[in-house]
Order: C-alpha cells, then structure tokens, then sequence
C-alpha cells in the first residue's frame, strides 16, 4: 500500500513540470559548480607549486584538498604557507590566484548549492503534499479507502524523496566521474570514500527540508499558506541562525584581535631585541620571543576555540549549521581539520626551532596527514549527523501528528 | 430480513464552535437497497457520510459498516465501502485508467489487468478514447463516471454518495442514476445525499428528510406512491425551525 503510494508520487512527479525544471536546475548548478570549482582548485594548485618549500627549508605548506571542489570550507586559509623563523611562525598567503570573486559571493560549490538550493527545492516538493490533496479533494477519495494516514505520509515521502535523491546521486555522480578525469586532481581511496559520505549527509540533509515541508503541510488547510511559512522558517533556518549563533557568541565570549595579538608580539620582539643588545645573548632572547609567543598563541588559541565551541552550540539550533559542521570535517576543510592543522605546523615549529636559532640547515619537511575517518566522526561528525537525523525524525514525527489530526473536509 | 450494512445508531456530530450538525440519527441500508437522505444545505446529510467514512468522529453514538463499528476499526470498515463526492477530484496528470489502478490499489484490489480497467469504463459509458487521456481535460460528467468507476472496482459492499449528481447536466445525471439502479441489482447497499427530490424518487426505496441534523420523515418506495415527495418536502422545509 505505502509502495504503490510511493509509486503514484514518482509517476505524478515524473508527469509534472516541476520535476523536469529541478532536473534542469541540477545538471545546471552542479556541472557549473564542479567546473568554477576545478579551475578555482587548479589555481589553488599552481599557488602550491609556486610557494612549495625546498627540500629542506624550514617552511610548513599544506597542499589545497581536492576535496575542496566539493567542500571549499577553510582550505585557502590551510593552503598558508608557515615559515619558520628566530622569532616563531610568519604566515604568508598563497599569490591569491584562487578565484577572487568568492570573496564577493560565496564560493558556489557542492555544498553552497546543498545547503541553499537544494533544500528550497526539497521544500517546494514537500509543501503541497497534504495541503493540495485536500484542496483537491482526492485526500477524502483516499481516505475513503482502508489504507492509514500514517501510510499515505509515508509513502509520500518516501515517492518525493526518491524523485529528489535518485536525479541528485546521478547528476553529481556524473559530475564527480567528469573530474577524475583530470590527471591533476587525485581524489584515492581517500577521497572516494569521504566523498560518498558527504553525498550521503547531503542526502540527509535534503531529507530533512522535506519531512519540513511535509510537516508545515500537514499543519495548514491552503497550500498558499504552506509556502509562506515554508519560506519564512527557510530564510530563518538557512541565513539568519547560522550568522546570528556566531554574533552571539562574541558577545559572550572574548577573544582578542588579531591585531592586539599582533601588538603583543611586537613589543615582546622590541623588548627582547633591545635586551638582546646589551649583553648579545641572542640564542636566549630568541627562545624567550618563541617561548612568550607560544604562551600567547596558546592563550588565544584557547580562547578562540571556546569561542568556536560556542558558536557552533548556538549554530547548532539549525540543521544547517550541523550540515555544514558535517561536511566540511569529513572533507577535510572544516574547523576541526585547520585546528589539527595549526597543531601540526606548531609541533612542527618546536621540531626544527633549535636548529632554525643556530641558523643550521637541511630542515626536515613538512607534511600533515587528514585526520581519520573515525576520528572525524568521533569529534563532532558523528554528532551532527545524528542531530541532522534527529530534526528529520523529528518533522517527520510532528508531520505525522499533523496528519491524524488533519482535516479532510 | 438481510443484516444491514450501512448503520447509523443515535449518532450525533457537535462541531467545535458549538453546532450540532447531526442529533440523534437512526438508519440503516439493506444489500441492494438505496436510500436517499434529502435536504437543505446544513442538514447533516455529508456529516452523515463524513461519519461514515471516519473523516470526523462522533461526538455520541455509532457507525457500523459491514457490522464493523467505524471508530473502533476504521480501516477494517473501509474494506467495506466505497465512496463518490460531490466533485470527484483525481490527479489530472493521470490517465482515466491509471487513475482507476491507483485507486483500485488502494480499495485492495490488486491483479487487475487494463482490459479490467477499460470494462468498468465501458460499463458507466466513458468514451474509450478518454481511457488513456489525462483526466485533467475531462468534465465534470466525466469525472463523476470515473468516480462511480472507482467505486464499482472496489467491488464494497456498500457505497456512499455525496450529491453526486450535483451539477450534471440532466443526461450525465440520468445515466449515472442508471448504473445506480445497476449496482442496486447486484445488491450494494446504497446510501446517497441529494437535492434531487425527483430522482431521488425514482430510484430510491426509501428516503430520509433531513432537518437540522435530524432525521425528520423516512418514506419507503411504497409510501411514495400514495404521497407527494416534493410537496412533503417543502412543507418541511417553510415549517419553523425544530426546537433543538
């Protein structure tokens, strides 16, 4: 019975014009993305090649992720080149030929049109289901029949779900095999696995914007209402929530400015020069700058992950802050990974930071391997998909109240 | 005397606001028997039927479809009954036939083959080009045939019509009326609201007039023959309103 409901859904869709335009929009969107996002990474790449340290210069740089295409999350901020030197680390930005209109619009890549587009489509899917079948009367036509609302929510779920995954699996399939195509971008075993999981959260977090929808509908009588409260909650849930978590939390938490981290740094650099003239102890003042650094940057960083940790608890109140949390861990250009990141250039630093004072050479290289799976999944990943499915069960479960109570009429 | 299958005991319907849509109502339909409940808009005739179908519940007493009380075991009862509206509604992208398979899914009857689909659209007279055109394109005689399609490859016991003819066009409603009496031969128990008085004459065996929400004259088909339904009617209909 749920089945042939199910069924009646996808046929209906796939009869509908509204199917034909969202199958359109996806080819559209995601080979637009995946194409903007390839040249943006190949660029990103070239930066790489032109800030690669030698072999043996004391000089941190993280190549760009490919899984950035996907996931572009921090990943410009991780591709920073970190040269290590007397008076600690000096951060230096790529050439910045990375694509500078992302600093105008945000980067349109796979989970900008996921956490957008895509859930205002899963929304238009879900927000006539009930309200229509009752304006048109074919609700009491069902019902008149031995089948249970429970069943018709069902079934119609799950018919929408499908019209919306199988064309969003396919396309970005499609897309994903396109870029492994190039030579240049190398995704492994790695790669493949991590991006099977973002489809996956995507999938989820689609889910969710139509157990919305279908939620909203079961709670209004005209289909005209459901819309407007529908696009209400999304601009909410999309846009507002997410920015205002993290205002917030600023207000909450205090955390110093670069530029007063900056100050300080300068004046412990004057103060151990100045001393460092009169009795030319050098190698002391140096590990005293890298030391009191250290302290400092230990301080901030501290505070600034309170901060993180915070904004990202409020955030949290939205599913697409989760989403985002989610997907841009297991791609490896999220905040957990640049964290992981700094802690390795950081090791790294105290690493070679003796032989960098007595101005030796033949440094070791670089390198940071990605966190694991389970470890991702372990700090927050796992989390947030499970609260991603909570707010599906969730809607889905309201939906359901909405719906014995609903009437027919 | 054969068990009925459609009954209504002392069931009545008080809305949220305060209105007592049906008081008290006491009928039942026999296999193969129509009955036909008339009155004004507001009587309580598609309360009677929204009862009947589970759409709303009851605020005191029963329905019983195939002897299943419908609160109770509301799915079970609908095994029993199919239903027509006043405007059969269907999905327009659909075709007359796949309109009847999902909704013959529905009732329970799986297997059915297209031949199956098209001899129950030849039986209430749709066009055989309208079998596979899409129902948003077809009148309102056209939908209300496919409805009585649906309900007749439910194959239920019994059948519940809500003014169906309402808006036909005197030869659309005249045939619809014909396969009425069709399945009233093959022994459905047939409960219709109506302000046809004339047809309801014609094919009812008994009639019900109904009054704000009270059943307030019941004639079976013999008594009609020695009484004017029309006059009886709209004297019923000037009296002052019942002291509720």
């Amino acid at each position: 019975m749920t089945w042939n409901i199910a069924k009646k859904e996808i046929v209906s869709n796939l009869l509908s014009y509204k199917f034909f335009i969202v199958i359109l929009l996806m080819v559209i969107l995601v080979f637009t993305s995946f194409f903007i996002m390839h040249r943006d990474f190949k660029e990103r790449l070239s930066d790489y090649h032109l800030i690669k340290p030698g072999p043996e210069d004391p000089i941190a740089v993280n190549p760009p992720n490919p899984l950035s295409i996907f996931v572009k999350g921090l990943d410009e901020a991780m591709a920073r080149s970190y040269e290590i030197s007397r008076i600690g680390i000096d951060v230096k930005a790529g050439k910045q030929s990375g694509n500078i209109i992302f600093s105008y619009f945000s980067a349109p890549d796979f989970m900008y049109l996921t956490r957008v587009i895509l859930s205002l489509v899963a929304l238009l899917f879900g927000f006539d289901q009930i309200s229509r079948e009752r304006e048109k009367g074919t609700l009491k036509l069902m019902l008149s029949n031995p089948v249970s609302r429970a069943k018709v929510l069902i079934g119609k779920w799950i018919g929408n779900f499908l019209c919306l995954a199988v064309p969003f699996i396919f396309v970005t399939l499609i897309g994903f095999a396109f870029m492994n195509l190039d030579p240049g971008v190398s995704f492994e075993s790695f790669g493949l696995v991590r991006f099977g999981l973002i489809l996956l959260v995507s999938l989820i977090y689609i889910s969710l914007f139509l157990s919305l929808g279908m939620l909203i509908s079961a709670f209004s009588k005209r289909t005209a209402a459901s819309i407007v409260i529908l696009l209400f909650i999304w601009a909410i849930v999309v846009f507002i929530i997410p920015n205002l978590g993290t205002l917030v939390a600023r207000q909450i938490v205090d955390v110093p400015s670069v530029r007063a981290l900056s100050e300080k740094r300068d004046q412990i650099w004057t103060r151990e020069v100045l001393l460092g003239i009169q009795d030319r102890n050098w190698s002391d003042h140096y590990n005293r700058i890298s030391q009191e650094n250290n302290m400092l940057e230990e301080d901030y960083r501290n505070k600034f992950n309170r901060l993180i940790r915070f904004s990202k608890n409020i955030n949290r109140i939205s599913p697409v802050a989760s989403y985002i949390y989610a997907v841009s861990d297991i791609a490896g250009t999220g905040i957990g990974e640049e964290g992981s990141l700094k802690r390795e250039v950081i090791r790294y630093k105290n690493q070679i930071f003796p032989d960098v004072i007595e101005q030796k050479e033949n440094f070791p290289n670089f390198s940071y391997r990605y966190r694991s799976l389970s470890q991702v999944f372990t700090r927050g990943t796992l989390f947030d998909t499970a609260w991603l499915l909570f707010f599906n069960i969730l809607f889905f479960a309201l939906s359901y109240l909405g719906m014995v109570r609903y009437d027919v009429r | 005397m054969e068990k009925p299958i459609l009954k209504a005991h002392d069931l009545s319907k008080r809305y949220e606001d305060g209105v007592l849509a049906l008081d008290h109502l006491n009928l039942d339909v026999r296999p193969g028997e129509v009955f036909c409940l008339l009155g004004a808009n507001g009587a309580g005739k598609t309360t009677t039927i929204n009862l009947f179908l589970n759409f709303i519940p009851p605020t005191t007493g029963t329905c019983f479809i195939n002897g299943i009380d419908v609160t109770k075991d509301p799915l079970e009862a609908k095994k029993y009954v199919a239903f027509v509206s006043e405007n059969v509604m269907l999905y327009g992208n659909f075709t007359a036939r796949q309109n009847l398979d999902f909704f013959a899914k529905l009732g329970g009857r799986e297997n059915l083959d297209k031949e199956d689909y098209h001899q129950v659209m030849r039986r209430v007279s749709l066009q055989e080009k309208a079998f596979e055109q899409r129902v948003k394109n077809f009148s309102k005689g056209m939908r209300q045939k496919l409805g009585i399609s649906i309900a007749i490859i439910k194959d239920a016991p019994a059948i519940l019509l809500d003014e169906p003819t309402s808006g036909l066009d005197p030869k659309a409603a005249s045939e619809f009326l014909e396969i009425l009496g069709e399945l009233k031969q093959e022994g459905k128990a047939i409960l219709m609201s109506t302000h046809d008085i004339f047809r309801a004459k014609d094919i009812a065996d008994r009639v019900g007039i109904m009054k704000e929400g009270r059943l307030v004259l019941e004639r079976t088909r013999e008594e009609l023959q020695y009484e004017d339904l029309v006059k009886i009617y709209i004297d019923y209909m000037r009296a002052e309103p019942l002291a509720l």
